[in-house]
């Protein structure tokens, strides 16, 4: 008797330590992001603090090259046992969607994002109305420009027009010195694309308009002709502006080392200049997009990022995670009533969406005036197109342009090669 | 007694064939079946919809799935023959230097040769795309002492898959060179003698013994060195990414681009096996080639 009575409080004490073991071990959260590793190092110091609050849930952080990073989702990030969060760029949102990758915002949290963050933002990171991830960081393009390369070459403000555009890209341009008036990208979807939407838009046009490619207007007739003028009079060398699988290499260095005057490019590549430039860096500046012959003022064009959580991973697995996520965009997680993602994004020089965030970065985005300039273009910036089959567009597009920079088909062909690959991917997609 | 023998080699081959037919079998014939399907990878095998041929028509159609699929197929073909035709002669060359006895280091030159192959890939690409930048990289400054202009190598389309084949090249033909090393052991020293005694000079010794017995060995060597070439996958996600203009995009890297960043599994198993049948079809077409000169020799 008295050994069946040990073994039930034995067996109770198992079950009571099983259980609060159990309850130790809730959940274990991992999260697929494409950042540099001193930017997750500041991940996971935010995830070790939430940790300290919250003991039950594991969080580990996991980086891959932004090349393989919608790879690593479709391939293992979609599985029961892929990462639980993953930062994602908003133009894969809809096919992770329509493969039911990713899970929709739970009610509570969504009504919260919504009335926190810019209603351009909510919408590219929703689906039919309903949202699927919570917004991080934005970008928008601009004109970057050496200014001490501008006054060795006599010019004293950034173009505002096309016209002055090729103005001054001829006389940045002194192939004795290798240089080149403005950098186009190469070998990089949205390093080629970005760019030449941003003129695109601010000539008046636009890729897609209700889901259908509008490439066939006048305003990305005269877009086209820009970049084949841009290559032809040699003011851009496409052999410089090959780009990496980590969005660096050639492109990069040569704005570094003062081999490019001008380029188009996002806020993001902020720090990578101030690491490549050290002290020169004082010598960029950012100015608008020039308007072209067809636009009305300088626009340029925006995406997000965000952050969504695996839909095949297990309910608690979820649940932790969208946990995590509420605290790392909220407005207690960060100093000065800032969110700890804003923080992590603006040590990246990267503009942080939520509006709360705006305000508490306020100072250090007006006293930036790399960063400066990038937030005053934001107002005109319309956001790049969100739509089914976007990656394989984007990837149709960017060799059609590539091409266009190396000579291998005139403005006219490609114009024409863009807008029907553009026609048949989208419509394939939408079936 | 015989049928004891029977079910006993049967017994013995059971555990080889079922994991054969598990793990290479199965793939094999689900890929082909695939094939026939409009399919993404992210949904189960159950929503896999009949299209009949339509996505080998797709993949050679002068659509954008069209151009990208054979623009792939042909930098494939003009990657592996560069390959081929690089890393063979070379491999004999390398061969007989480290064969020779006439003068110490072979043993050393070997090692060396050899190293290339064992260094991984990730920090090859990462060398390499330094030595490659067109304006800062030391290949560059090298041809400069030289009055060479600068070349674009990765950065240009007309240059860009050569510059990857030469790096194929510089990593692999040590392995190659150690199997060439291989093949002139086994040559005999006798018919060497024999050759001598007769007044053949080496060049003629050279064509008369040394590549003929070694007809074997760069039959297999080329049969590996065109599958080698055929997968090649690193150096492109590594460092070109298949740019520019998909100059560099293989079938590799595009059935991965397709098959898993876009989820369209049929278009990708289509692909796979138009790539299986390609190789099976240069494979038999390299040892009739062989069978063909042996015949005549």
């Amino acid at each position: 008797m008295h050994l069946l009575r040990t073994f039930a409080r034995a067996a109770g004490t198992l079950a009571v330590l099983a259980s609060s073991t159990a309850l130790v071990q809730a959940a274990d959260v991992s999260f697929l992001t494409h950042w540099a590793p001193d930017t997750v190092a500041k991940l996971e110091a935010a995830a070790k603090t939430y940790s300290e609050s919250h003991p039950d849930t594991k969080i580990t952080v996991r980086a891959v090259p932004f090349g393989d990073l919608l790879t690593t989702l479709r391939s293992s990030g979609g599985g029961a046992d892929g990462a639980t969060i993953a930062g994602i760029y908003d133009a894969w949102l809809p096919d992770l969607v329509k493969d039911k990758l990713v899970a929709p915002v739970p009610d509570a949290m969504a009504a919260d994002t919504k009335s926190n963050w810019p209603a351009g933002v909510i919408g590219a990171a929703s689906i039919g109305g309903t949202l699927y991830g919570i917004p991080n960081e934005i970008d928008v393009y601009a004109l970057n420009y050496n200014k001490k390369l501008f006054a060795d070459a006599g010019i004293t403000a950034p173009p505002k027009t096309w016209d002055e555009l090729l103005a001054d890209a001829e006389k940045l341009t002194d192939k004795s010195k290798g240089q080149q008036g403005f950098g186009l990208i190469n070998s990089w979807a949205a390093g080629v694309l970005h760019p030449f939407s941003s003129l695109l838009v601010s000539n008046g046009g636009d890729l897609v308009v209700d889901g259908k490619p509008t490439l066939d207007s006048k305003a990305a007739t005269e877009t086209f002709n820009l970049y084949e003028t841009l290559v032809k009079k040699g003011y851009s060398d496409p052999a410089m502006g090959t780009s990496d699988a980590n969005t660096t290499g050639p492109f990069l260095d040569n704005f570094v080392s003062e081999k490019t005057g001008m380029i188009i490019m996002a806020n993001w590549w902020e720090s990578a200049l101030k690491s490549g430039m050290g002290d020169k860096f004082a010598d960029i500046a950012t100015a608008p997009i020039p308007v072209g012959p067809s636009g009305d003022k300088a626009r340029s064009i925006s995406y997000s990022w965000m952050t969504v959580v695996n839909a095949k991973a297990p309910a608690d697995e979820q649940k932790a995670a969208w946990d995590f996520l509420n605290w790392l965009n909220g407005p207690s997680s960060g100093p000065n009533g800032a969110s700890a993602m804003g923080d992590i994004l603006m040590s990246m020089g990267i503009l942080p969406s939520r509006t709360s965030d705006g305000a508490a970065f306020a100072d250090r985005l007006n006293s930036d005036p790399f960063l400066k300039g990038y937030t005053e273009t934001l107002a005109n910036a319309k956001g790049f197109p969100v739509v089914l089959g976007g990656q394989e567009f984007s990837e149709a597009l960017q060799k059609t342009l590539e091409a266009l920079q190396f000579g291998q088909l005139s403005a006219a062909d490609a114009q024409s090669q863009a807008q029907s690959d553009a026609t048949e991917i989208l419509t394939r997609a939408a079936q | 007694m015989l049928r004891k023998q029977n079910r006993l080699a049967a017994a013995m081959l059971a555990p080889a064939t079922v994991l054969i037919g598990v793990f290479i079998l199965v793939p094999m014939l689900l890929t082909i079946w695939l094939s026939f399907q409009n399919w993404s990878t992210q949904t189960g095998f159950e929503t896999a919809r009949f299209v009949g041929v339509q996505n080998f028509v797709d993949i050679f159609s002068n659509s954008s799935i069209g151009r990208d699929f054979k623009t792939a197929l042909v930098n494939t073909a003009i990657y592996t023959v560069l390959s081929v035709v690089l890393i063979l002669p070379l491999s004999v060359v390398l061969g007989l230097l480290v064969h020779q006895k006439l003068a110490p280091g072979g043993v050393f030159l070997r090692t060396v040769l050899f190293s290339t192959y064992m260094v991984p890939m990730i920090a090859v690409a990462l060398v390499f795309s330094k030595l490659y930048s067109p304006t800062e990289g030391p290949i560059n400054q090298i041809l400069g002492w030289f009055f060479i202009p600068p070349q674009p190598w990765l950065s240009s389309p007309k240059t860009a898959l050569v510059s990857v084949v030469l790096l194929n090249v510089w990593q692999q033909v040590g392995y190659f060179t150690v199997l060439a090393v291989a093949g002139l052991t086994q040559i005999p020293d006798s018919l060497y003698e024999a050759a001598r005694i007769d007044g053949a000079r080496a060049i003629e010794r050279f064509w008369a013994i040394t590549l003929p017995l070694l007809g074997n060995t760069l039959l297999f060597s080329a049969v590996i060195a065109i599958i080698n070439s055929v997968q090649v996958f690193e150096p492109v996600a590594l460092i070109t990414q298949g740019g520019p203009i998909d100059s560099t995009n293989v079938l590799t890297y595009h059935i991965r681009r397709v098959g898993i960043e876009r989820a369209q599994g049929g278009l990708g198993s289509a692909m796979a096996v138009t790539l299986m049948l390609a190789l099976i079809v240069t494979i038999v077409a390299v040892f009739a080639f062989a069978r063909s000169r042996e015949a005549r020799t």
